[in-house]
């Protein structure tokens, strides 16, 4: 291979020692050009080194839980739950067993006529809302398929009279002015007398005991007046001699066990 | 998105019916799924104008010059990173060419044709960023022989470089709608291409700065180049110093730092 000599400038730069004068063909080709064998040495040592820590990152870095911000559906829907459970006194639960639309329709109209209704929540929210608030309880009612219906009064008669019918829907508990009932319970609670009946009671069973003190305290005095006016009759009678001693003895006998 | 569900049917406007839904959205749906789907917003290109003549124009196989010279070869066009062109500035998405070569008046039929088939010209518009072929390519006769001077002008072509941007496309389409045909043209060029929106751009640059950044070898191309060590600048040229081997030919080595 010809080569020239290295040689020095006149301005103080330089040649390399030796020139390379003939080679192939041109830099840019149409084919993939050998790459000198130096320059694939250069190429495979400066090679690119990923970084690798000792502990790898995917042991040290806890997964990221992405805390979805509640999107604007889901705020919308919370809302609603909250007012709901604020405004209606009576909140029942109730597992849907597949009702038929129509059928659903149906209970819907009757249900109104009472001024009860009927909500459906998805459970997620539900479960997401109530988990802090004081319905706490009610958390394991809303797992499947379930209906909320609700009133502002707590009709708990009109409503199983109305739902008795259907049977593809079932209480499974209710929430009555913030106390929990099951089922039963909520049967019980229908079976109740109205307010005034109740209250009535409970005076009339407050009072008993005054009431009864009155004639206690009267019972001793008006049971010697009965004995008293007896034994003037009886002096009455003897006076005018119609009846004899045995009927004294038998008014007596009749007055001591009376006593 | 409310909205959205109640064009699709499964919540009610509770003012309107009489039925007696206390909620303004109450859900008619009787099958209530667990979970709760939540519907992206799609995103909006009001921004968005698409001009008067949205397809790809005509570009000529010769262009006008008043008198046709022959040029020298200058491959050193083709070589190296594109510094002019290599941006999307109109469009949201592109072809970017990740190799040289020369283009011809077929590959720009071919790319207009397509592009002006599959496209929607009401929501899309495309635009090129390669001028229309100038450079002349000689070529001798058949079974000539060697000498007897410079040949005639065969034909005309444009020079591309590595990273330039070949066809840019916009519009109120997704990537997703236009990477197929966009795809399908990068393929039947003579350099290799992708078809690229701007996030895979960004992407692609970053990865390269973050190689760059993280590489745990101590021995680096440049480092190994500018200092001569070894002399192995007798392998290497002046362009090999500017670009760190990351060029070679008319192509780019990949997975270099």
């Amino acid at each position: 291979m010809a080569a020239l000599w290295g040689r020095s400038l006149s301005c103080g730069g330089w040649f390399p020692p030796h020139q390379i004068v003939r080679h192939g063909s041109k830099a840019v080709t149409r084919h993939r050009k050998p790459m000198h064998f130096l320059r694939q040495k250069l190429l495979a040592v400066t090679e690119y080194i990923p970084p690798k820590p000792a502990i790898p990152e995917r042991c040290i870095k806890a997964p990221k839980k992405e805390v979805q911000e509640p999107f604007g559906f889901e705020k919308l829907l919370r809302r609603e739950v909250e007012v709901t459970f604020n405004e209606n006194k009576m909140i029942t639960v109730f597992q849907n067993n597949s009702i038929k639309s129509e059928d659903l329709k149906l209970l819907r109209h009757r249900l109104l006529k009472h001024d009860i209704r009927m909500k459906f929540f998805p459970n997620q929210i539900l479960r997401s809302y109530l988990g802090n608030t004081k319905y706490r309880n009610l958390l394991p009612l809303f797992i499947g398929h379930n209906i909320i219906i609700v009133s502002k009064e707590p009709k708990a008669k009109e409503l199983l009279q109305t739902v008795r019918n259907t049977t593809q829907i079932s209480l499974l508990g209710a929430c009555i002015e913030d106390v929990l009932f099951s089922r039963q319970g909520v049967v019980n609670y229908s079976r109740l007398p109205g307010m005034q009946v109740v209250r009535g009671e409970i005076v009339s069973g407050l009072t008993l005991m005054t009431s009864q003190t009155c004639q206690l305290l009267q019972s001793g005095p008006v049971h010697l007046a009965a004995l008293l006016e007896q034994y003037l009759k009886q002096q009455s009678e003897a006076a005018t001699g119609l009846k004899g001693p045995e009927s004294l003895e038998q008014k007596e006998i009749q007055g001591s066990p009376a006593s | 998105m409310a909205i959205l569900l109640r064009r699709l049917g499964l919540a009610r406007l509770g003012i309107d019916t009489n039925s007696g839904c206390t909620g303004l959205y109450q859900i008619d749906a009787k099958v209530l799924p667990a979970g709760l789907k939540t519907y992206e917003i799609p995103p909006r290109y009001d921004d968005v104008i698409i001009p008067e003549k949205p397809k790809l124009k005509f570009l000529n196989k010769v262009p006008n010059y008043k008198k046709p010279r022959r040029w020298m070869k200058r491959l050193g066009d083709i070589r190296g990173p594109a510094i002019r062109a290599n941006t999307l500035t109109r469009g949201e998405y592109g072809i970017v060419a990740l190799g040289g070569g020369y283009l011809h008046w077929g590959h720009f039929e071919m790319m207009r044709l397509t592009i002006n088939r599959k496209m929607d010209p009401k929501t899309m518009f495309a635009r090129w960023r390669v001028n229309a072929p100038y450079k002349p390519i000689t070529r001798k006769g058949l079974g000539q022989r060697m000498g007897g001077g410079k040949g005639a002008i065969d034909h005309y072509v444009t020079p591309v470089k590595y990273g330039r941007v070949i066809v840019e496309f916009g519009g109120r389409c997704a990537f997703e709608e236009v990477e197929p045909f966009l795809s399908e043209v990068a393929k039947k060029l003579p350099f290799p291409a992708k078809a690229i929106s701007k996030k895979t751009l960004e992407e692609m640059l970053k990865e390269d700065e973050q190689k760059a950044r993280n590489n745990q070898n101590p021995w680096t191309f440049e480092r190994i180049a500018t200092m001569n060590m070894m002399g192995i600048r007798k392998v290497l040229s002046p362009f090999d110093l500017k670009y760190h081997g990351k060029f070679f030919g008319k192509s780019r080595v990949p997975n270099r730092v």
